[in-house]
């Protein structure tokens, strides 16, 4: 004991050294249960999240907005040049508008000759975007509606305009869009004019590729890319984006979405899909084909059941399911 | 006086844990949707290594290990592996505190750096192993380039704002021992 030092005295230490062995352990523990029976870790992940952010909304919104206003600031300081430039473009608008009201009419009376239905299934959930991913390595975005509202993962998230995400992580009050463009999603799109069919992968950039496209000399720059719907996994012909050429002469897909202000999100009612019953999955099981008529009608009519939020009545496809009731509340 | 002093410890963890709320509170305002941009520092690395370097009794491995799990999971990412590789390098400098005491600056920093890239390459390793999906090692790379320059601003905050130093020959802790 001549000399002293700041570390803890001779017979606290191997104590200590023993319950940092049992928190290490603990730790790499959770990591590894992560790792082999993720969908429940990641049940609780979202529990804990919706346990805890929903509580900070009250913060979170009045912070975005007062960033938001000092970004804003900077572009008061040219507001002469953006005065001008904005009337410009109103005179422009002006004469878009009084041709999309004359298409507008033009299209409601050949709906009507046709007594067109647009497809009733496709309703949707309006949600507010409470906080990002946090990371950078990741894109996605919390939504303050959740299970409570019927939401679903795998149903299909959009802006006004363009398709933002998946749904991806269910909580009571929260749920969360993987964005395509995170370096997770995957996207079966075609490409408008040619019909070519491609993935859509996202890469950490806002121009995610086209990757796995048919042929590449049929699609050109300004092609309107949507959603075509294979695999069950998105409905489709929801808009994505435009084809652009990227600097690296590869086909990338400027995104129809206003990325850089998103704050509310449509989520796509989509009944139809096959339910994904892990909460960290992005793509369901193939869809099966409904049962053909020849069945009676009871077994029919329960081929598409009405499933709980939990998913845990949903058809397995012959694939063992993991979510095991009972499980949801422990981690 | 003397009870002033010896609340201490808790005033730091109390602190420590309010600074980590509002760090990933600032993480998850969601301002940046618009990806491609370079990754910011890791603030609560930087915040956890310069109190352990600097007071290791202030800070106790359980606190860490909790706060650090709980931003694991709060920011999806692998839950648990980043939790316990933060513990580690606390035991790291925390063994070494008496060595590290009588540092200059700059080597307390050149140290805090290579801690955290030991920390990157065994979390990518891990990560390879696993087979869990990991971003590029080039954007971990900058992620902790930053952190490691941020460290000296968090040192001196920590010094200016909460008095927080490295102990002074003789300085004694709250029941009279020498620090």
């Amino acid at each position: 004991m001549a000399k002293t030092r700041t570390g803890p005295e001779d017979y606290a230490r191997p104590l200590r050294r023993f319950l940092v062995g049992i928190l290490l352990m603990f730790l790499v523990g959770i990591f590894f249960l992560w790792r082999i029976d993720s969908p429940r870790v990641e049940r609780f992940r979202a529990a804990i999240v919706d346990a805890v952010v929903p509580n900070l909304d009250w913060a979170l919104l009045p912070v975005a907005k007062a960033a938001a206003m000092i970004d804003d600031y900077q572009s008061y300081t040219r507001i002469y040049e953006q005065n001008q430039e904005l009337k410009r473009e109103l005179q422009q608008m002006k004469a878009w508008k009084e041709a999309a009201l004359q298409l507008e009419q033009k299209n409601a009376r050949l709906l009507d000759l046709n007594q067109v239905r647009l497809d009733p299934r496709l309703t949707h959930v309006t949600g507010v975007v409470m906080a990002d991913s946090g990371s950078p390595f990741r894109q996605s975005v919390l939504l303050n509606v959740g299970a409570r509202d019927g939401i679903r993962d795998g149903w299909a998230t959009m802006d006004g305009i363009g398709l933002v995400g998946r749904i991806s992580g269910v909580g009571e009050r929260t749920s969360r869009v993987i964005l395509i463009t995170d370096s997770n999603s995957r996207v079966p799109v075609t490409v408008q004019p040619s019909g070519q069919k491609a993935l859509l992968a996202g890469d950490n950039s806002s121009l995610p590729p086209l990757e796995f496209l048919e042929d590449s000399d049929l699609v050109q720059p300004g092609d309107r890319v949507v959603t075509s719907g294979d695999g069950g996994v998105l409905p489709a012909g929801l808009l994505v984006g435009q084809v652009a050429l990227g600097t690296d002469r590869r086909l990338r897909v400027v995104l129809s979405a206003d990325y850089a202000r998103l704050e509310f999100l449509r989520v796509l009612r989509s009944h139809e899909l096959v339910p994904i019953t892990d909460p960290g999955r992005l793509v369901a099981p193939p869809l099966v084909i409904p049962a053909p008529p020849v069945v009676d009608a009871e077994t029919s009519s329960a081929a598409v059941p009405e499933v709980a939020p939990d998913g845990s009545d949903a058809p397995t496809e012959g694939q063992p399911d993991p979510a095991v009731e009972g499980g949801d509340a422990d981690g | 006086m003397v009870d002033g002093i010896r609340d201490r410890a808790w005033i730091y963890q109390l602190i420590y844990v309010c600074l980590a709320l509002l760090i990933v509170f600032m993480q998850l305002v969601p301002l940046r949707n618009v990806p491609g941009r370079l990754p910011g520092p890791d603030l609560l690395l930087a915040l956890t290594l310069a109190w352990v370097m600097r007071r290791p009794d202030y800070l106790p491995v359980g606190l860490v290990g909790m706060v650090v799990l709980a931003q694991d999971l709060i920011l999806m990412r692998p839950p648990g592996l980043w939790a316990a590789l933060v513990v580690v390098a606390c035991e790291f400098l925390r063994s070494r505190a008496a060595l590290t005491r009588e540092l200059t600056f700059l080597m307390e920093w050149l140290v805090v750096s290579l801690v955290m890239l030991g920390m990157l390459s065994a979390y990518q390793l891990i990560c390879a192993i696993a087979f869990v999906p990991q971003p590029s090692f080039g954007l971990a790379l900058v992620q902790v380039l930053w952190s490691a320059a941020i460290f000296p601003l968090v040192v001196g905050a920590s010094q200016v704002g909460l008095g927080l130093h490295k102990p002074a020959m003789g300085e004694v802790d709250d029941r009279g021992r020498r620090l």
